[in-house]
C-alpha cells in the first residue's frame, strides 16, 4: 500500500484541524483515498494540545497506521508534555527517519504565547529515530509578510507541498472554488504556499520517498464524509422525517446535519430539552406514523432506557444511532470506546425485542439505514446502529453514494387505502385493534389523523389487543409471546439482517472477531501478519443483535485461536460471543483497548502469540 | 394530507367511551372525564373536527387512566413523560388535536422538565392536569402541590417547603393559554378546556379534582366533605379574587387604569394574573378561571417549518420522488 501519513499537532485555535483538512482534501482531489481523524481533542474549551492526522493511500483506508510520516509542530505539545501530567506526546510516533517540521519562530498569539517548539527537550529522541528536522519560522513570516499569524499552517502545507510533489493549483482549488481566484484569500493562501516553497527550495530540504503520485479520477464523484454525516444522509434517504436530539459528543453532527437538511424534505428537526425528552419525541412522531430517529453516546443513552422500555411494549419502531465513547459516567467525551454494547443488548427493564446492528466505515453506515428503518418498522422495535467515536467523527473518502437503491418497507403500517379496506368506519364488526393477535404475530400499525383512524390506542402498561390497561394473565401471556418470544423467532429468521464480512485467508486457523472501528486496524493487521508469512482471517460483525451463534461458533469453529479485539474493559463482545455461540472457550482471547486511543494494526499484532513467533 | 371519504358523522358519548372505571365512587376525575367527553363531542358535532384528528394522551397516576375511559386515538405513557411523546406527535402531526393528561405528581414533579419546556415551546397542544395535591395510586403520599401543612402518608407533621404553583409557572414561561378549571362545575370546566383547544400554542388546564381517599383535612375526609372544604377553604375564583384585589390591594391610580373585570386577553394579563397568584396565596387561596389567553406568538411547530399542510408524516418519502433531491444534497457535499 502505497501511501503517506501526516500528523498536525497544535493548540485548540490554532487551526490545525483545518490544515490536515486541506491537505486531505487536497489528497483526495489528486485521487488518493484519505482517513483523517480527531487524534487528540480535549473535552473541554480552554486551548489545550490538539491533534489531528491524515492518511492518504492508494486504496480504501480505515484507520490510522502506528505511525506517521510527517509531523507539523505548530506547538510545544507536539514534542513534550507540556503540563507535566502523562500525556504521550505525538513525536514518540513520528517514525523513524521521519520529518519534524517545527515552528522555529517564539509563539507570538494569545493565547499560546509561552508555548513555542523547544527542539532541547527531545534531543536524544531526534537522535535516536534520526529524525529530519526542519525549522520553519513560519509564525514570523506569516505575522511579517502576511499580517495574520494564523496563515502560518499554509505556509508549512508549501513545505510540505514542495516535499512530497503537490501541486498549488491542487491544494488551492478549492479555495478558488468558493470565493473566486481573485479574492484576497485565496492570494494570501497563494502567497503563504510559495513563501513556504521557496524557503524550502532555499533550505535544500528534500524527501523523495515521500513523493504522492495518486492517479486522480475522472469525473471523481468520491466523497470526504464524516461516520456521522453519512448515517444522517442515510436517515433521511430512508425517509425519516422527524430528527430529535440532544448534543453530545460523538453525536452532535447528526444533529447538526438533521438541523441543516431534514426541512428541505418536509420534516422537522427537534433539539430536545435532554436526551430523556428526544427519545419520547421520536416515539411520538412514531405513533404519529412518521420515520424518526436520534442518535447519541453513553450518557445520553442512559436516559433513554425508559423511552426504549416504552416502545419495546408499545411495539413503537425507534431508531437510535448509538455513537459509542470510553465510559463510565462523563468518561471519555471525545475518545474512543465501545463500552455501551451491553447496555444496547441487555439495557432497559423488561424483555424487548430489538436488533443491534454496527457499521464499521461510512459507506456501510449510509447503506445500512435503509434496513434499520425497514426492520424498525418491519418487527416495530427498537433498532440500535452502533457506530465507536473513530468512525462516528473521523473523515472518510467514501465512494460515490447511490440513494436509488434503497427500497422503503413500512411492514404492516396501514396506508389509509389499506385500513379502510380492512375496517371500513370502524363499525362493521372488524374493529382495529392496535394490538391484534395476528397469524404472523405482529399487528398492524395505522396512522392517527387518516380516516376511520379513530382507536389507536397504544398503551405502556400491559394491555389488550385494543389497547386498554389489563393484568388479567391471559392478555399478558399472549402479548408477551407475541412482542417477544415470537417477534424475537421473526428476527432471528429476518434474511436482512446484515450478514458478517469475512476477510482474509479462509484456511487461516488464526482467527480475529470483531465490530464498528476496529474493521481498519483488524484488515491491515491481517494483510501484514500475511506478509509475515501468518496466515489469519477476520470475521467483521455488522449484527450484534440477535447475534448468529451458529455462525459464529463455526467460524471460531475452523480456527485454533481466535482473537477479539474491542474498546471495553470488560470484554463485552468476548461476553456476548461466550453467551450467544460458544461458551466459556479458552481459545477465545480478548485484546482490549480502554485508554480511548485507536488500535492500529501494528499495536494488534503486538498483542497477539504470533507477533512473538512472527518476531 | 389524506381527505376523508368517510361522512363525519354525529358522535355519542357512547362512541367515545372506554371500557373502564379505575376511579374511586366521588373522585373528581369522574367530572373532568366527563367534561372532556363533552369537549370532543362539541369538537367532532359542532367544530367539524374529525375524530380520527383526536389524540390522548397520559403518563402514570389516576389522572392518567384517562384514555383508558376514552375510545379515541391515545397513548398511556411512562411516568412524567407523555408531554415529550406529545410533542413528537404535534411536530409529526400538526393538524393533529393533542390532549395530554397528567396528575400533580406525574406533571409537576417527576415530568417537571418537559412541563417547563413544552410551555417554552410553545407546541400546540392542550394539558389538562388533575390536580389533588397527593398521589392517589400510590396510597396518599404529598405531590409537590399539596399546601403547606398538608398530613399525608409521606408528611406526617404536615408539609414542609414551597408549594408548586403551576399556573405561575405556565404564565412565566409564557404560555398561550393558562387556566384553572374545578371538576365539580361541568360546564365552565367545559367551556375552559373548549377554548384551550382551540388556542394556538401551549395551554394548560389545571383542574382541582379532589382525592375524597388520600387528602385528608383535618376532621375532614370522604367525597362531600373534601368538595366542600375546596369549595370553601381553598378555592377562589378569578372574578372574586379580581374584585378583592381591586378594592383591597390596589392604589386608587392602579385602580384608575385597570379594567373592572379581570381581562386574560390584555396585554397586561400576564403581570396581573401573578400578582393575582400572589395576593390570594397570601390569604391561602388558589384562583381558579381563566387567567391567560394570548395566541399570538407562532407555535412550535411553525418554527420548525411545519404545519397541517406541510405534515412530516405526510411527506412521500419513496426513493424514486426525492431521488432528484436527495442527489442535489450529496452532490452539494462533495
Amino acid at each position: 500500500m502505497a501511501g503517506i501519513q501526516i500528523y498536525g499537532a497544535g493548540r485548540a485555535g490554532d487551526g490545525t484541524n483545518t490544515n490536515i483538512q486541506l491537505l486531505t482534501q487536497t489528497l483526495k482531489d489528486t485521487g488518493a483515498w484519505t482517513f483523517s481523524w480527531k487524534d487528540e481533542v480535549y473535552s473541554n474549551i480552554e486551548t489545550r494540545d490538539s491533534g489531528f492526522g491524515l492518511r492518504a493511500s492508494d486504496k480504501p483506508i480505515f484507520g490510522p497506521d502506528d505511525e506517521f510520516d510527517i509531523l507539523e509542530a505548530f506547538d510545544a505539545g507536539a514534542l513534550v508534555d507540556v503540563a507535566n501530567e502523562g500525556r504521550i506526546p505525538p513525536i514518540t510516533r513520528l517514525k523513524d527517519g521521519g520529518i519534524l517540521l517545527y515552528d522555529s519562530t517564539v509563539r507570538l498569539d494569545y493565547p499560546n504565547s509561552g508555548k513555542e517548539v523547544k527542539l532541547e527537550a527531545v534531543q536524544g529522541l531526534i537522535e535516536s529515530k534520526k529524525l529530519r528536522v526542519m525549522g520553519l519560522p513560519m509564525g514570523q513570516m506569516a505575522k511579517e509578510q502576511l499580517n495574520l499569524y494564523r496563515a502560518r499552517g499554509t505556509i508549512a502545507v508549501g513545505v510540505i507541498a514542495h516535499l512530497t510533489g503537490m501541486a498549488d493549483d491542487a491544494i488551492l482549488e478549492r479555495t478558488a472554488k468558493r470565493f473566486g481566484a481573485d479574492s484576497d484569500i485565496y492570494k494570501m493562501n497563494a502567497q503563504a504556499l510559495s513563501i513556504g516553497r521557496k524557503y524550502a527550495e532555499e533550505q535544500n530540504w528534500a524527501a523523495p520517498e515521500l513523493k504522492v503520485n495518486f492517479t486522480p479520477i475522472p469525473n471523481d464523484q468520491r466523497q470526504i464524509m464524516l461516520g456521522n454525516d453519512a448515517v444522517a444522509l442515510g436517515a433521511i434517504v430512508a425517509g425519516c422525517r422527524v430528527y430529535a436530539g440532544y448534543p453530545i459528543t460523538p453525536a452532535s453532527e447528526v444533529l447538526e446535519f438533521m438541523a441543516d437538511h431534514i426541512n428541505k424534505f418536509g420534516g422537522a428537526m427537534i433539539q430536545a430539552d435532554s436526551e430523556m425528552a428526544a427519545a419520547h419525541h421520536v416515539i411520538g412522531a412514531a405513533l404519529a406514523g412518521a420515520r424518526s430517529m436520534t442518535a447519541t453516546s453513553g450518557p445520553g443513552f442512559d436516559l433513554m432506557q425508559e423511552a426504549i422500555s416504552a416502545s419495546g411494549i408499545t411495539e413503537t419502531p425507534m431508531v437510535i444511532v448509538l455513537c459509542t465513547r470510553g465510559g463510565p459516567g462523563t468518561g471519555l467525551p471525545t475518545r474512543q470506546g465501545q463500552e455501551e454494547l451491553n447496555e444496547a443488548i441487555f439495557g432497559s427493564h423488561g424483555d424487548i425485542a430489538r436488533i443491534v446492528l454496527a457499521v464499521s466505515e461510512p459507506e456501510d453506515a449510509f447503506y445500512v439505514m435503509e434496513h434499520v428503518f425497514n426492520l424498525a418498522e418491519r418487527y416495530q422495535c427498537p433498532v440500535f446502529l452502533l457506530q465507536d467515536q473513530m468512525l462516528a467523527q473521523s473523515s472518510y473518502t467514501v465512494p460515490e453514494l447511490d440513494p436509488s437503491g434503497f427500497v422503503i418497507d413500512r411492514g404492516k403500517l396501514l396506508s389509509p387505502e389499506q385500513f379502510a379496506e380492512r375496517y371500513g368506519d370502524n363499525r362493521n364488526g372488524r374493529r382495529y385493534k392496535r394490538y391484534e393477535v395476528t397469524e404472523d404475530g405482529i399487528s398492524y400499525r395505522a396512522i392517527p389523523g387518516t380516516p376511520g383512524v379513530t382507536n389507536f390506542y397504544s398503551n405502556t402498561n400491559e394491555h389488550t389487543e385494543d389497547g386498554y390497561l389489563t393484568e388479567e394473565e391471559v392478555h399478558r401471556q399472549v402479548q408477551m409471546d407475541k412482542r417477544y418470544m415470537q417477534r424475537m423467532e421473526l428476527i432471528r429468521n429476518e434474511p436482512q439482517l446484515p450478514q458478517p464480512r469475512l476477510y482474509g485467508d479462509s484456511n487461516a486457523k488464526i482467527g480475529f472477531i470483531s465490530y464498528g472501528g476496529t474493521y481498519g486496524p483488524i484488515r491491515e493487521a491481517v494483510e501484514r501478519m500475511d506478509a509475515m508469512g501468518v496466515k489469519a482471517k477476520f470475521m467483521e460483525l455488522r449484527t450484534l443483535w440477535p447475534l448468529d451463534g451458529a455462525g459464529v461458533k463455526a467460524f471460531i469453529d475452523s480456527c485454533d485461536v481466535v482473537y477479539v479485539p474491542e474498546y471495553t474493559a470488560g470484554a463485552q463482545l468476548r461476553g456476548l460471543i461466550q453467551r450467544e455461540a460458544t461458551g466459556p472457550l479458552p481459545k477465545l482471547k480478548s485484546i482490549l483497548r480502554y485508554d480511548g486511543r485507536n488500535m492500529t494494526p501494528g499495536w494488534l499484532i503486538s498483542r497477539t502469540e504470533e507477533a512473538k513467533v512472527g518476531n | 394530507m389524506a381527505t376523508s371519504d368517510i361522512a363525519i358523522t354525529p358522535i355519542t358519548r357512547a362512541d367515545i367511551t372506554g371500557e373502564s372505571a379505575w376511579w374511586c365512587l366521588g373522585c373528581g376525575d369522574f367530572g373532568v372525564n366527563s367534561a372532556v367527553q363533552q369537549v370532543i363531542m362539541s369538537l367532532v358535532n359542532e367544530a367539524g373536527v374529525p375524530l380520527e384528528n383526536v389524540f390522548a394522551l397520559s403518563g402514570i397516576g389516576c389522572s392518567s387512566k384517562e384514555p383508558d375511559m376514552l375510545r379515541v386515538n391515545a397513548y398511556q405513557g411512562q411516568h412524567g413523560r407523555s408531554l415529550p411523546v406529545a410533542i413528537g406527535l404535534a411536530i409529526a402531526n400538526p393538524g393533529l388535536k393533542v390532549m395530554d393528561f397528567g396528575g400533580d405528581g406525574d406533571t409537576y414533579a417527576i415530568g417537571m422538565e418537559h412541563f417547563m419546556h413544552s410551555i417554552i415551546r410553545n407546541v400546540n397542544i392542550t394539558l389538562i392536569i388533575m390536580n389533588n395535591q397527593v398521589y392517589g395510586l400510590t396510597k396518599g403520599q404529598a405531590s409537590p402541590t399539596a399546601h403547606s401543612g398538608l398530613r399525608t402518608a409521606s408528611t406526617p407533621d404536615g408539609k414542609k417547603g414551597r408549594t408548586v404553583n403551576p399556573l405561575r409557572l405556565a404564565i412565566a414561561g409564557g404560555a398561550a393559554y393558562v387556566a384553572r378549571g374545578v371538576s365539580w362545575q361541568r360546564n365552565e370546566l367545559v367551556e375552559i378546556i373548549l377554548k384551550a383547544v382551540n388556542t394556538n400554542g401551549f395551554s394548560l388546564v389545571d383542574v382541582f379534582s379532589p382525592c375524597v381517599t388520600w387528602h385528608r383535612e383535618p376532621g375532614i375526609r370522604g367525597s362531600g366533605p373534601i368538595f366542600d372544604w375546596y369549595r370553601q377553604d381553598y378555592a377562589i375564583d378569578i372574578k372574586d379574587a379580581w374584585q378583592s384585589m381591586r378594592d383591597q390591594v390596589f392604589t386608587d391610580d392602579e385602580r384608575a387604569q385597570l379594567p373592572v373585570e379581570y381581562d386574560p386577553r390584555s396585554p397586561e394579563a400576564a403581570l396581573n394574573g401573578l400578582r393575582l397568584i400572589s395576593e390570594a396565596a397570601k390569604i391561602g387561596r388558589e384562583v381558579t378561571g381563566l387567567l391567560l389567553q394570548d395566541d399570538s406568538q407562532p407555535a412550535m411547530a411553525e418554527n420548525l417549518g411545519v404545519s397541517a399542510d406541510r405534515a412530516p408524516v405526510f411527506q412521500d418519502i419513496a426513493v424514486e420522488s426525492n431521488l432528484d433531491a436527495y442527489k442535489a444534497l450529496l452532490a452539494g457535499l462533495r
